[in-house]
């Protein structure tokens, strides 16, 4: 299977304190894995380091075929337009209605005249399940769940072929947050995503991935279906499933 | 295969291709149906010349690579030359372009979504404008009421006052200001003096330049320049202060624990603005006069010793207390509309910016309204 992301010893210090010690990991074209971890262990760091926010401080990452922490300015750019990313919060830009936020993609990266990108638009929108009239409101008229739908839409946009999700149930309600599974299930099944996942919800990670890796104390301590992930013999591993009654 | 190529050599499109086959229109589609295509496949498809009334198959044998975005022009074409689910169906298809096309169809049956409102015309924008004023100053009324209360209360129970958080307040309003106050008073005096003189040097007049500079600055423009310069500072951080913590809901928090906003919040900014503004009014003055005099000394033969003596002559009492008293009503009005404009920002870190530009401008504007007003009702008066 062709490796999308690649990850290889991964070092990161923030002064003395040492956040990954030695994190490796690949991720096949078409896979959907969650990238699992208790609270301060550095699942959010390295994903900015995977999209090339903030840099290692060793190791290499390997996006496409492309390393990401050697490549220049353009070439980065040239990167980011085949990977979407979708932040904690949503991060749209509160200046822009929704139905701008998604067209915002489109304006800066493609050629396409106004009349073909305000249906694509559209489009966007129901794909993500929002209803018509939600295009027109602020980000600060939207709910947290159609917050987190628009940015996916955002992210969608330009027919990524990776996308990365920070938390993205994080802030919503049991029955929103399924919803949300679901919908990131079909859109990868029938879009080819490969789906880089962060959380520490338990239920998306069962309902959702393929694949967990676990990360805890600076190193990956299970890497591998989520079954197995399960029943590896780690306490914390142990306590974290234990956690779902 | 043969026959299939032939025909993309007749036709002048690569990515689709229209045959007539058993009473059936079937499009062959071919290459990459992908975004950056996107332009020409949608020149493609509206040059084809397609009817509704048949039943039509697409062929997707030829296809490299298809997208959502190239699969929704697809179908958002034949949606609007009239066909229906019914009419089309699919054949050659990878499963995976398959199940796209499935999902694309599944969910653009929702109608697009509109863009924002259209804009309002000339006539209607002064309406809204015109309305808005309206009700911003109809909620800045009911704002102050509710000040007024809330300072009511305190003369019941002074408990309620926070003198840390009014002198925290004080210091960053006050004694953080004063460097630019006087430097700002200062040059302005330097250039009335420069000005004045030019012209008073003409008559021989020299020393009435003394006079000028203390009547100018004392009564009008320490007071207009310290509390323009206390609106774009201090005003502009109440809104964004305030703003910021409605936003994270930290004002919430504030009454959820029975404590009242008005008084933990608004009450020790106001007092602070009140007691700072007259005395950063009194270090404008001195800055004032100083520049002047140091363009006496230099540039029209006027001794400092002179100078003060001239202005401690000539300059009434009555004016320097009209500066000092117009303060605490321009500071009062500062204060109030800056807490008011933070704690009617919306959700979002845009609302704080717009908020903060609006504070800044409307107490620049109030305290020159007010100053005119000061201006007639102290004529009047004769003072």
């Amino acid at each position: 299977m062709e490796r999308v992301v690649q990850v290889d010893s991964i070092v990161t210090r923030f002064g003395a304190q040492v956040v990954h010690d030695g994190v490796s990991f690949a991720v096949g074209r078409g896979e959907v894995v969650a990238l699992i971890g208790g609270s301060g262990s550095g699942k959010s760091v390295l994903l900015k380091e995977i999209i090339g926010l903030v840099q290692p401080t060793a190791g290499r990452v390997e996006l496409l075929g492309t390393e990401v922490w050697r490549a220049g300015a353009q070439e980065l750019n040239a990167l980011r337009r085949r990977f979407g990313v979708l932040f904690q919060d949503g991060a749209l830009f509160s200046s822009l209605t929704a139905a701008e936020n998604v067209a915002v993609p489109f304006r800066e990266n493609t050629a396409l005249p106004l009349d073909l990108i305000a249906p694509l638009v559209g489009f966007k929108l129901a794909l993500v399940g929002l209803p018509p009239e939600a295009g027109a409101k602020s980000p600060a008229q939207l709910s947290g769940g159609m917050r987190k739908r628009v940015a996916l839409a955002r992210a969608l946009a330009l027919e990524p072929e990776i996308l990365f999700l920070d938390e993205p149930t994080s802030g919503l309600d049991p029955v929103g947050a399924r919803e949300f599974d679901r919908l990131v299930r079909v859109l990868a099944d029938s879009l080819g995503l490969t789906v880089l996942i962060v959380t520490h919800d338990v239920d998306m990670l069962l309902s959702l991935a393929d694949r967990a890796i676990a990360l805890a104390a600076g190193r990956v301590i299970a890497d591998g279906p989520v079954s197995a992930v399960r029943n590896t013999d780690d306490p914390w591993l142990r306590d974290y499933f234990a956690a779902r009654a | 295969m043969g026959d299939a190529s032939a025909a993309a050599a007749r036709s002048a499109t690569p990515w689709i291709e229209r045959k007539v086959e058993d009473d059936a229109n079937v499009l062959y589609l071919k290459g990459a149906w992908r975004l950056p295509n996107l332009v020409a496949i949608a020149g493609a498809l509206r040059a084809l010349p397609l009817q509704a009334g048949k039943r039509f198959v697409v062929d997707g044998a030829g296809l490299e690579a298809l997208d959502t975005a190239a699969g929704f022009i697809l179908l958002r074409h034949l949606a609007d030359i009239g066909c229906t689910q019914s009419m089309v169906s699919a054949r050659g298809l990878e499963p995976r372009h398959g199940r796209l096309l499935a999902l694309v169809h599944e969910r653009m049956s929702t109608p697009p979504a509109g863009g924002r409102p259209a804009r309002l015309g000339l006539v209607q924008g002064v309406g809204a404008a015109a309305l808005g004023l309206g009700r911003l100053l109809k909620s800045h009324n009911a704002f102050v009421g509710a000040v007024a209360l809330e300072i009511l209360g305190l003369a019941r129970r002074p408990r309620l006052f926070r003198p840390r958080e009014a002198a925290s307040q004080f210091e960053a309003v006050c004694l953080d200001a004063l460097p630019i106050v006087a430097l700002v008073n200062f040059l302005i005096g330097v250039v009335i003096a420069y000005v004045l003189g030019v012209q008073a040097q003409r008559y021989g007049a020299n020393l009435f330049v003394a006079d000028g500079i203390g009547l100018a600055v004392c009564r009008e423009l320490s007071p207009i320049l310290a509390s323009v310069l206390v609106a774009g500072r201090s005003g502009a951080a109440f809104t964004a202060q305030l703003g910021t913590m409605k936003v994270e809901e930290e004002i919430d928090a504030i009454s959820t624990l029975g404590l009242s906003p008005l008084q933990v919040l608004v009450i020790p900014r106001l007092a602070a603005l009140v007691i700072a503004l007259p005395l950063l009014v009194f270090v404008g003055d001195v800055a004032g006069i100083a520049g002047g005099m140091v363009v006496g000394a230099w540039q029209l033969d006027i001794a400092p010793q002179v100078f003060i003596d001239r202005v401690h002559g000539v300059l009434e009492m009555r004016h320097f207390a009209v500066g000092l008293a117009k303060a605490p009503v321009f500071a009062a009005f500062i204060a109030v509309i800056a807490c008011r404009m933070g704690l009617a920002v919306a959700r979002d870190a845009r609302s704080v910016g717009e908020n903060t530009t609006s504070t800044v401008v409307q107490c620049i504007v109030w305290v020159i309204v007010l100053d005119a007003a000061f201006a007639v009702l102290f004529q009047h008066m004769e003072i």
